[in-house]
């Protein structure tokens, strides 16, 4: 097997057991990149000299007999708006084009920490302001999969970038589903977990109160692994839970007996494709072959849930950018400067409103969904992967509508603030992936994680490799 | 389609109170889009109150996690 073809935490083990080496590892990954990244355009920024000298450091550790942590000479890349004190973070801008970050964002810290080799930055919605992977200023990213077709938002970079096998996890961001997204388009595995789980220090914001910060990985494991280095209370970020992280790996057991599944009929499904819908109900049938059971019910509480998501985000984005709105409003793209300009004309009151129903609204979606179900169960898009030029409002506004429905699905489980994760479940016709979504309740992180896991130990969506 | 009637005092009001002017066409058709949104929290007046007790969201995560064995 290539070693590019590795799972994250398959290629850590395999360095930990002298299998191969770091340095390995990051030659491999920087000949792929170099193959295969002008077609896709993931990469910003690539640090290779340095990526060559941290593998070597590990490598020389291990040869010395030193302890080695849990992703020791594992490459990786991040979204580029992961601040690394004294680099530039465009955050996919032109108006942050030379901002050097004053600060390292806390779980760049703890991925150094934890031996992850950061080889650079990744392309991205500007400002993590899209769903599909549009950018003006450093060129749109294109899915592995079928380079005409949206990667999916707004972790562009990421989702293309792990799926085409460049490194082995990236870091997105997810405030309305962009780690999701590009998960499900890419047919890679994304985790969102629950709101505050993760620091956010160091981190672009976009909207407070729904951004959160999570791996794209290939694998359930992966992101089981990657989770239980980068959560848990950090002092800088006083908004980050103090909740006891557990070793979310070491919990996953490959077996649903006894789930409960829930599939929430309503919303989910307004206006899905067959084929989604035929890969959703393929998925589930494996899960239940897995033991778990499987209930159609109605959460009447959605339509409420889809409205208030949409103006918390939008109210908060626009506030964050409103300086830059004023004084350089043609620095934007047309598509992200026309989203921004309508959250302005959201009242005030009704952000109080939409704020204030959070807690009540995720008391009775967990009632309803989450009362007698361990988990929700969601197509994590309702449709086929839209192409580059149908979802681009910088060519014809007239694509706004199907550009907003792409994150449709995710945006409700940011604003009830539950840990859900996106795997790949199916391909379409045009052998485009397709994503199944699963959420628990809040820090049930382990529960979506170990379904997730026994999904993929008995399918093989997950494994597929795009023919670049 | 016509614009709805509510994009231009939108307009205006947005001028008013943030010093933001429309940047282009696309913001404008976004703009008419909020009609849907306009229309969904209408759907919604009446169906939630305000509680009267204090609470956050924060708590209301705690207070939804599994119950531990």
């Amino acid at each position: 097997m290539s070693l590019t073809n590795l799972s994250m935490t398959e290629a850590a083990d395999a360095v930990a057991r002298g299998e191969t080496t770091s340095a390995a590892l990051v030659e491999a990954c920087l000949a792929r990149i170099a193959q295969h990244d002008g077609q896709v355009n993931s990469v910003i920024r690539l640090d290779a000299e340095s990526a060559r000298e941290q593998a070597h450091g590990l490598d020389r550790a291990r040869a010395s007999g030193a302890a080695l942590p849990p992703l020791a000479g594992v490459p990786m890349m991040h979204k580029d708006m992961y601040y690394r004190q004294g680099r530039v973070s465009t955050c996919g801008s032109h108006i942050r084009r030379n901002f050097v970050a004053p600060r390292t964002a806390t779980v760049l810290q703890r991925l150094d920490a934890a031996g992850a080799v950061d080889m650079g930055t990744l392309n991205m919605a500007e400002f993590a302001q899209n769903p599909t992977g549009h950018n003006r200023h450093f060129g749109h990213c294109h899915n592995p999969f079928g380079l005409d077709y949206c990667t999916g938002g707004s972790s562009s970079g990421s989702g293309a970038g792990v799926a085409a096998r460049f490194f082995f996890a990236a870091l997105g961001s997810d405030t309305g589903g962009s780690i999701r997204l590009p998960a499900s388009l890419c047919g890679v595995t994304g985790l969102k977990a629950t709101q505050t789980r993760v620091p956010r220090t160091g981190v672009m914001p976009l909207s407070f109160s729904a951004d959160n910060v999570g791996p794209l990985t290939r694998t359930a494991r992966d992101a089981a692994r990657f989770l239980t280095i980068t959560a848990g209370r950090c002092p800088d970020d006083p908004t980050s839970a103090p909740e006891p992280v557990q070793d979310y790996e070491a919990a996953l057991t490959g077996s649903l007996a006894g789930t409960r599944i829930a599939v929430v009929e309503d919303w989910f499904f307004d206006g899905i494709d067959a084929e989604v819908a035929a890969a959703f109900e393929t998925a589930m049938d494996a899960l239940r072959a897995l033991g778990a059971t499987v209930t159609r019910i109605a959460v009447p509480e959605m339509a409420a849930v889809g409205a208030y998501t949409a103006v918390v985000s939008r109210a908060e984005g626009a506030a964050i950018h409103a300086n830059w709105m004023r004084e350089y409003p043609a620095d934007y793209a047309v598509h992200l400067s026309a989203r921004l300009y309508g959250g302005y004309s959201l009242p005030a009151t009704l952000y109080i409103e939409a704020l204030s129903r959070r807690g009540p609204l995720l008391r009775a979606f967990c009632e309803r969904a989450l009362g007698q179900y361990d988990l929700v169960a969601t197509p994590t898009l309702r449709t086929i992967v839209p192409n580059l030029a149908e979802t681009d409002i910088d060519a014809d506004p007239e694509n706004w509508a199907r550009f907003m429905a792409v994150s449709a699905n995710t945006r409700p489980f940011n604003y009830l603030g539950l840990p859900t994760i996106s795997i790949p479940c199916g391909a379409d016709h045009r052998g485009l992936p397709i994503g199944l979504q699963l959420a628990a309740r809040p820090f049930a992180e382990g529960r979506v994680l170990n379904a997730a896991d026994a999904y993929q130990r008995a399918t093989e969506w997950h494994q597929r490799v795009p023919s670049l | 389609m016509s614009e709805p009637r509510m994009v231009i005092p939108s307009m205006e009001a947005i001028r008013l109170w943030q010093g933001v002017s429309v940047p282009n066409a696309a913001a404008r058709h976004g703009l008419a889009e909020m009609e849907a949104l306009i229309a969904a929290l209408e759907a919604l007046r009446g169906r939630m109150a305000f509680e009267d007790e204090p609470s956050g969201f924060d708590a209301a995560l705690r207070a939804c996690m599994e119950p531990q064995p």
